[in-house]
């Protein structure tokens, strides 16, 4: 009995104990599902990373499917977020083959040298395929272009806002509205700037000073700075806000509801989504089978079809695409002419001094 | 047969033993190691200044604040719960606790969202008390710091509900009778006899919604506005977003020692209390 009692007393302590370690490492980040890698013998499998979701059913359903019948490789997907990838490089076995992610964050792990080069010429849908300059770095190759644009309500704007100016005009459209935080991605320092009078083809590198001082007069008529992707079209839906800068797509549930929203292309901020390669990553055969495979002009087209975030990189991609479609892509020919690339190099070097800056500008 | 029994109650300790060696201590000494390392290796305290000072500091005071605050209104809203509930027949009691827990079956994030719906401009409350044309109406209940706390104080019921309906269904019944029989007023019994019978179950609840609230990211990101940033986003942005490890790790250690102190300080209490009751009893 008195060993017995010790036993359970060392176990509620352990139960204590369990409990102060999740204060530490409970911090809530919702990891994929983790994948061991296949025997060295098979090379029929390709783990690939992507961000999850509505993101990862259009890719299975465009791609990676379509690439499992013509090649013969299944492409297994894991749910990593590059810190972890870049920790698993760092430890000398990344456990995935081929990572999507934003060509930000591939400039950055190639900065922390995390990433294997990339031959384009092993690649023939590159060859003449007119894809932008920016989309093909050193690193990576940029596969799908989505965009951060401006989505109000219908009816409590009287009048459509055609442009960030608008947005900031809080006596001619007034009411709340909502910007990014810099917790969920870039902030929307280039909006500011548009607000202010920036030209588009003048935004970079960007005057951060008179960003900041620009986003200091709307502060008074954000309610949120929004945290999560989902929260915008949330506070959209109901009414809290009038206006919000959102991911494209993300309120295409509450048009189709019938909801009185719209988006404005106008200004809209393109970030480019790609392929990388972990360094010390083996399979990269098939790899480059699947990038190559990705980038013609039909695969880019029909996953433009399924996914908002899908704005092909290829340009003739967008001749196989209806009216209907292209509207709602920030590559369409005419999104292409009103909004801009966000400068990957710009925001590598100058990310993490901007996000101290903001978080000392909202904490003020 | 002594020297026996202690030897078997070793060897029974060694799993638990083994289990926290390397699922606790390890990566604590890990963590712990990180936050002392410079950019270049070496020893530094540079991460532990950088977390105490400037935006990082005032993160670090309105996570305590936020804690403080959701500690004490659990607390309050947790007693009066814990009290109806424990006075129940065991059938409705269950039913009562069931209906404090369920909603946490459901996602942090989905509840969030219904919150919004509770708690918004044009949501329930706010459109209640603007059509009975209440003055100030719609009140500014999400996005601010009032916000964060009925968000965490939701979160944390449960937990503090749970300890004090323990400890007050342990109450002696009779005791309370006595002192009725000896004309004491309702306010005096519960002062000097419910209110220290069940104080230790009050410390305990406070302390653990205290100590949980700390680390807690998701309700306090969703609900609060950009003054109420939280130790715990703070560290999901440095890992995730800026790679910054050693930073993460300073911060992760200040929470875990903040922990510590709470806990001492339960452990105080609880000596002291120990200690006057061996002197009540010997006097």
């Amino acid at each position: 009995m008195e060993a017995n009692r010790i036993g359970r007393r060392t176990v509620l302590r352990t139960a204590g104990a369990l409990a102060a370690a999740t204060v530490v490492t409970g911090c809530g980040t919702l990891m994929g599902s983790s994948e061991s890698r296949g025997s060295g013998g098979s090379k029929k499998r390709l783990v690939v990373s992507n961000s999850g979701g509505a993101y990862n059913d259009a890719l299975t359903e465009a791609i990676y499917e379509p690439f499992a019948k013509e090649t013969g490789i299944t492409v297994t997907t894991v749910n990593y977020q590059s810190a972890q990838i870049i920790a698993q490089v760092k430890q000398g076995r990344p456990q995935v083959d081929l990572m999507d992610n934003t060509l930000l964050n591939f400039q950055k792990m190639a900065r922390l040298e995390c990433l294997e080069p990339v031959d384009h010429d092993r690649l023939k849908s590159v060859k003449d395929a007119g894809i932008a300059e920016h989309n093909l770095p050193e690193y990576a190759v940029g596969k799908n272009v989505w965009a951060s644009v401006m989505a109000y309500r219908t009816d409590s704007l009287k009048r459509a806002p055609k442009s960030w100016a608008d947005f900031w005009n809080t006596h001619s459209f007034s009411g709340p509205r909502s910007l990014q935080s810099a917790e969920a991605d870039l902030p929307e320092l280039e909006f500011a700037l548009l607000a202010d009078g920036v030209p588009l083809d003048k935004l970079y590198p960007l005057d951060v000073d008179r960003a900041f001082a620009s986003m200091s007069r709307i502060r008074g008529d954000v309610k949120k700075f929004w945290n999560t992707g989902a929260l915008p079209a949330v506070l959209l839906g109901r009414k809290e806000v009038v206006a919000t800068s959102l991911w494209g797509g993300r309120a295409d549930e509450l048009i189709k509801q019938g909801q009185p929203v719209a988006y404005q292309w106008n200004g809209a901020r393109r970030m480019t989504n790609g392929w990388g390669i972990p360094k010390g990553a083996d399979n990269t055969d098939a790899a480059y089978q699947l990038i190559d495979f990705s980038l013609r002009p039909e695969v880019q087209a029909a996953f433009a079809k399924l996914s908002p975030t899908g704005g092909p990189v290829v340009p003739a991609a967008t001749k196989l695409l209806p009216v209907d479609v292209l509207a709602t892509l920030p590559t369409s020919p005419q999104n292409l002419k009103i909004g801009f690339d966000a400068d990957a190099a710009w925001w590598d070097k100058n990310r993490d001094a901007v996000t101290k800056r903001w978080q000392e500008w909202a904490d003020a | 047969m002594r020297g026996h029994r202690s030897r078997l109650a070793l060897v029974n300790a060694v799993p638990v033993t083994v289990f926290l060696l390397v699922l606790f201590v390890y990566p604590i000494i890990g963590v712990l190691s990180l936050s002392l390392k410079g950019d270049s290796g070496g020893f530094t305290l540079h991460w532990y200044a950088d977390a105490l000072s400037g935006v990082n500091l005032s993160v670090l005071l309105s996570t305590l604040r936020i804690s403080a605050e959701t500690a004490v209104l659990s607390l309050l809203v947790g007693f009066v719960l814990a009290h109806a509930i424990a006075r129940m027949r065991p059938v409705f009691a269950a039913l009562a606790m069931l209906i404090v827990v369920v909603p946490h079956f459901i996602s942090a994030l989905v509840r969030t969202y219904g919150w919004i719906i509770m708690l918004g401009d044009h949501g329930l409350i706010n459109t209640l008390l603007t059509s009975l044309h209440v003055p100030g109406a719609p009140f500014p209940l999400l996005y601010n710091e009032t916000g964060v706390v009925i968000g965490t104080t939701s979160v944390m019921l449960p937990y503090t509900v749970l300890v004090l309906q323990g400890v007050m269904r342990g109450v002696d019944g009779r005791l309370l009778a006595a002192a009725a029989g000896f004309g004491a007023s309702r306010l005096t019994i519960f002062r000097r006899i419910y209110l220290p019978l069940v104080a230790p179950g009050i410390g305990t609840a406070g302390l653990l919604s205290f100590i949980l609230c700390l680390g807690y990211y998701i309700t306090p990101a969703l609900m609060g506005g950009d003054k109420q940033t939280v130790v715990a986003a703070l560290i999901d942005q440095q890992v995730m977003k800026q790679d910054q490890w050693n930073s993460a790790a300073a911060f992760g250690v200040i929470l875990l020692l903040l922990t510590f102190a709470g806990l001492g300080v339960l452990g105080l209490a609880k000596l002291r209390r120990k200690k006057a009751a061996a002197r009540r009893s010997s006097s």
